[in-house]
């Protein structure tokens, strides 16, 4: 009641103000709801959680040091792990010990490891070469996978041949096809690569072709096909959308899956010729029976451990953000 | 259904058949045969031609190659009655080069060099090598002459298939063996003849026993139907993988035992395992001569241990027993405390396991029992349960995480089913609904995987296994690949794939059982 509005405040005349309004044809086709940009709704819902800033500030300085710290301090894998090699009192230090020994600096911070070589260092060129690993084994097999997944659930002819293809293939045992291309081919980077990726497509073209096969034959597709619209636009605009979270969160299982793999492949000696972190854990793995030198078997463990579980966790949320029913 | 269930098997058989066509692809086509003798020392002991023989005989053991040294060729002509022994005499030796041969000798040669050569195999002729201009030969440099040629892959996957299952029967034996025959006797002459225990035994079969019963799992024992999976030429040498897997391990179970000819003494011998050896009884030493009566002498010897698929299969099960009593509440907990304390815990141990690599949380284990004490090696000797211990723990906990993720998940998709909501609205308890609705239906997907856990411990766990020295069954891939023993490969991986399409078949079967909803036979559409 107080707040009634005082007309002559406006100062305008009785006629002025009770005026009808032109109809505006224009204004009365606007949508008035708030403006809606897919992707900076993922990052808006995803910054949300304050989990997830602090692990992508882990997730930078475990880059950094990945592939800047190597190429700062210029080491080479070459010459590097043997310089104490002739040291007898160099090997196996404590941190304490080796700081003592060489001097405070950070390198020692782990302690040496069996050839008197920095553990620190050795980590971190290791994660450089299994994190590398990682990354390209998944952006091969998750973008084959993918489109042949895509085009596997779309078509049923596809799908009949796809699926005898799929059971002969996954019965293949892995270990087998891994050594036999290991050792045709000399146990490289890219031969690595090669082996993981060669068969590693169809785990995942398996696993879109089901997710396309759901979404395919619902309701609002099957509308879309009666109305007329070509497929190439419902697989673009109908099914890849929805398919986004999916693949996002694929992504987030496979990165962290390809550097398990590499440790469990270089532990039961089928892994790469260069001291990844698989190959480190296996070179050290008699240490941690030792008193005194536990620290050059757990910290490529835990280093491992904690690059899988940042890349799984952030990549486990982003995939969350990245489903549409989570922006409201 | 069963028309269903038929072709299923029938498409299931095909793509075994498949996948072994394909390893033996990769083992004895893509592979560098040289590679077996990277670590074999006989290889560096021969010298220049006798290399190259020994080069053939070993690849031939290995099964890479078909391989007629001349020899053969000539002695085969003798067995056959086409050439007579003075002939043979003649032309066995052949000389330094080719235009040293003896006449006889030269036209042997061309026979065996024509006939070969039109099979599609490679003649090869290795010129004698002597030291300066004497006639001594140099160390192994003998002139040879061979054919070989590599095994087509269609009859090396025949033969491998046709030799699979052997069916026991009374002809299948040669030589003079007595009167051919199968017995039926109530008191097995392995127990003194006294003791009530009914045994088929058979004479002119390869098995003396073909049904017997023993004090050992699963008691009633067979051996009339055999399977050879392919023969081991370097893990287990001339052991068949069938063997290799299932036979006991550790040290030998001496108990007293009645011989065949009645004699009784304490030994580890298994009476029962005799296969016939043609002329072992005349050729035997004292022992077989004063245990034995007949040529069915060779008998393997019992252990106190289990076998490897043994050892692999009681972790493996007790472990599945274990992951699944601890992952239907935990993950039905989650589901109902969603967003809450127990959920939030579970989540952060699914991530735990999820992403962190299984060799890391596996030493983890092993460290932690190392502090409480508990044997963090597996030792036969000395077997006590609780070795067993940490070993089924690193298992069960991983697949516990597995397990919770996905209960969780499906209980979760289920809570927000329109017909839970229906219910609830039409006034059914919260208890009722979630008892007769909600896992009901979640927990079949979860039922369609219980088949691939149980047949899937008898493929063995490689880590687990190797970190705590288990003799279990998941190394013999990777020790058959560091060897090179293309025959256990192809075995253990032909068990791992039947394994594979055996559990898919049945937690199909078992899911439509469960849910009377799922049904194969009108899924066209």
């Amino acid at each position: 009641m107080e707040e009634l509005i005082d007309l002559r405040e406006f100062g305008m005349s009785d006629e002025e103000l009770f005026s009808p309004a032109d109809r505006d044809e224009l204004a009365s086709e606007r949508i008035t709801a708030p403006k809606y940009s897919y992707w900076s709704s993922v990052f808006r819902v995803f910054f949300r959680k304050k989990l997830n800033i602090f692990l992508l500030v882990l997730l930078a300085v475990i880059v950094a040091f990945t592939y800047i710290y190597p190429a700062v301090i210029g080491y080479d894998s070459a010459v590097d792990p043997y310089v104490n090699l002739l040291d007898p009192t160099a090997k196996h230090l404590m941190p304490a010990q080796a700081m003592e020994k060489f001097g405070g600096e950070l390198k020692w911070i782990l302690g040496s490891g069996a050839s008197g070589q920095s553990t620190f260092d050795a980590i971190w060129y290791g994660s450089s070469i299994s994190l590398s690993l990682a990354l390209v084994c998944a952006l091969i097999n998750m973008t084959i996978g993918v489109a042949v997944g895509a085009i596997w659930g779309f078509s049923r002819k596809v799908d009949r041949f796809m699926t005898e293809v799929y059971n002969v293939v996954a019965n293949v045992p892995y270990i087998l096809l891994i050594s036999v291309i290991v050792l045709i081919l000399s146990a490289s980077f890219w031969t690595m690569v090669f082996a993981l990726t060669v068969t590693g497509w169809i785990g995942i073209a398996y696993f879109i072709r089901t997710q396309v096969i759901i979404i395919r034959d619902r309701e609002y597709n099957l509308a879309s096909r009666c109305l007329g619209t070509p497929l190439h636009r419902i697989a673009m605009k109908n099914i890849l959308p929805f398919m986004t979270s999916v693949i996002v969160t694929l992504a987030a299982t496979e990165i962290p899956s390809y550097i398990s793999y590499e440790v469990f492949l270089s532990f039961i000696g089928m892994g790469l010729g260069d001291m990844s972190l698989g190959k480190l854990i296996e070179a050290s793995q008699n240490a941690m029976l030792t008193p005194g030198w536990e620290l050059e078997f757990w910290s490529p463990v835990a280093v491992a451990s904690i690059i899988t579980v940042v890349l799984y966790v952030v990549g486990q949320n982003l995939g969350d953000a990245s489903d549409p029913r989570t922006h409201l | 259904m069963t028309k269903y269930l038929v072709s299923r098997v029938l498409r299931g058989l095909l793509s075994v058949i498949i996948v072994v066509g394909v390893v033996m692809v990769l083992i004895y086509s893509c592979l560098d045969r040289n590679l077996i003798f990277a670590n074999d020392p006989v290889f560096s002991k021969h010298k220049s031609n006798a290399q190259e023989v020994y080069k053939m005989q070993q690849w031939e053991y290995y099964g890479y190659v078909d391989y007629v040294p001349y020899a053969d060729f000539m002695q085969q002509l003798v067995s056959s009655g086409e050439i007579t022994q003075p002939e043979f005499d003649a032309a066995i030796k052949f000389g330094n080069r080719a235009q040293q041969d003896s006449p006889a000798a030269a036209e042997y040669v061309r026979r065996f060099s024509e006939g070969y050569e039109a099979e599609g195999y490679t003649v090869v002729r290795l010129e004698g090598k002597t030291r300066g201009n004497t006639n001594k030969y140099l160390d192994g440099g003998e002139p040879r002459l061979y054919a070989y040629r590599d095994v087509p892959l269609l009859s090396r996957l025949w033969n491998y298939l046709t030799g699979l299952i052997r069916v026991d029967n009374i002809h299948a034996v040669q030589g003079d063996v007595g009167k051919r025959g199968l017995t039926f006797t109530l008191y097995d002459p392995a127990y003194g003849g006294e003791k009530f225990s009914p045994a088929i035994m058979g004479n002119g079969t390869v098995h003396k026993y073909l049904l017997y019963f023993d004090d050992r799992f699963p008691y009633l024992h067979q051996n009339l139907v055999t399977i050879s999976l392919g023969k081991s030429y370097s893990v287990n040498k001339g052991i068949d993988v069938y063997h290799t897997m299932t036979d006991s391990q550790g040290a030998r179970d001496m108990t007293m035992i009645t011989y065949p000819s009645g004699n009784v003494e304490m030994s580890a011998d298994d009476i029962h395992t005799a296969v016939y050896v043609a002329g072992s009884l005349a050729e035997g030493d004292a022992v077989v001569k004063r245990n034995f009566v007949d040529d069915y002498t060779s008998v393997t010897t019992r252990k106190m241990g289990l076998s490897k698929l043994g050892y692999s299969f009681v972790i493996g099960i007790i472990s599945v027993l274990l992951a699944y009593a601890l992952a239907i509440p935990l993950g039905i907990l989650m589901a109902l405390k969603k967003d809450k304390l127990p959920d939030k815990l579970g989540t952060v141990y699914i991530v735990f396991v999820m992403a962190v690599p299984s060799l890391a949380y596996i030493f983890l284990f092993k460290a932690i029992g190392e502090h409480l004490g508990l044997p963090t090696t597996f030792d036969m000797e000395s077997p006590t349960w609780l070795m067993y211990v940490l070993p089924v723990i690193s298992l069960a906990l991983p697949s516990v995480a597995n397990l919770m993720k996905w209960l969780r998940r499906y209980m979760i998709d289920q809570m927000n089913a329109d017909y839970v909501k229906f219910a609830r609205a039409g006034g059914l308890s919260e208890s009722g609904i979630f008892r007769s609705h909600v896992l009901k239906n979640a927990i079949i997907p979860i039922v369609h995987g219980i088949p691939a856990s149980v047949l899937g411990v008898l493929v063995g766990a490689i880590i687990t296994e190797r970190v705590y020295v288990v003799p279990g069954a998941g190394n013999l891939l990777t020790r058959a690949i560091n060897f090179y023993d293309n025959g256990v490969i192809v075995g253990v991986t032909l068990f791992y794939a039947v394994v594979s399409v055996v559990s898919v078949i049945l937690g199909d079967v078992l899911m439509s059982i469960m849910d009377p909803r799922i049904s194969f036979t009108s899924k066209e559409g």
